[in-house]
């Protein structure tokens, strides 16, 4: 009997598919970018069930971590693109 | 005691089961829109709720199953700082290919933004 979290993993896995589709097709650079903010936030909750799956602690820092890196960058190309310039 | 401990496992063991669920439909319609959508507009509308009440859903049902441990603390501040930040760089993000001169779909009606620039 599989749990539904391990669905959830699963599923995860297969949500890659349209982002890695988008990655490579978008026709502009902004969908490209939505597109990796998208995986950033699948693989943050895959993290997240994988942890609790596993019982171990380490790969929710991971997560956290991930999240304010994948902010970050998003914040820094919206800006490249708006101005022209970073900072 | 024991018999009322069972129970209220057992009642959060179904909710957060109801939460992950919720999450998991939220993700799918995130996917699904980032395939079929026309424009970038269009696009962040429904990858910006994988951020929110995706994330948010399946990290409040960590919570819910794991209890006050360090890993349901964890997970819903990752949740947390996700319904947070998400908007906002989905936000920044749309404005910047708006400014950056990406165009809308052909089936759009209206575009206050563009005539409040031009103005």
């Amino acid at each position: 009997m599989i749990s539904l979290l391990d669905f959830s993993l699963i599923f995860m896995v297969l949500a890659f598919i349209p982002c890695m589709y988008r990655i490579i097709k978008g026709p502009t650079v902004p969908d490209r970018v939505v597109a990796v903010d998208a995986m950033t936030t699948v693989i943050i909750v895959m993290l997240g069930a994988y942890s609790y799956d596993k019982g171990s602690v380490f790969f929710m820092d991971v997560a956290l971590v991930l999240a304010v890196i994948s902010f970050v960058g998003t914040v820094t190309i919206s800006k490249y693109l708006d101005e022209g310039v970073v900072l | 005691m024991s018999g009322i401990s069972v129970f209220i496992n057992m009642i959060m063991n179904i909710l957060s089961d109801i939460v992950l669920l919720i999450g998991l439909i939220f993700v799918f319609l995130g996917m699904l829109g980032l395939i079929r959508l026309p424009d970038v507009y269009n696009r962040l509308h429904t990858t910006a709720k994988i951020g929110t009440l995706g994330a948010f859903g399946v990290m409040l049902s960590i919570l819910m199953r794991a209890g006050f441990a360090p890993i349901g603390i964890k997970a819903i501040a990752v949740g947390l700082f996700l319904l947070l930040t998400a908007p906002i760089a989905a936000h920044m993000i749309t404005r910047a290919a708006h400014r950056h001169g990406v165009g809308l779909c052909k089936e759009s009606i209206i575009d206050e933004y563009g005539e409040a620039r031009e103005r």
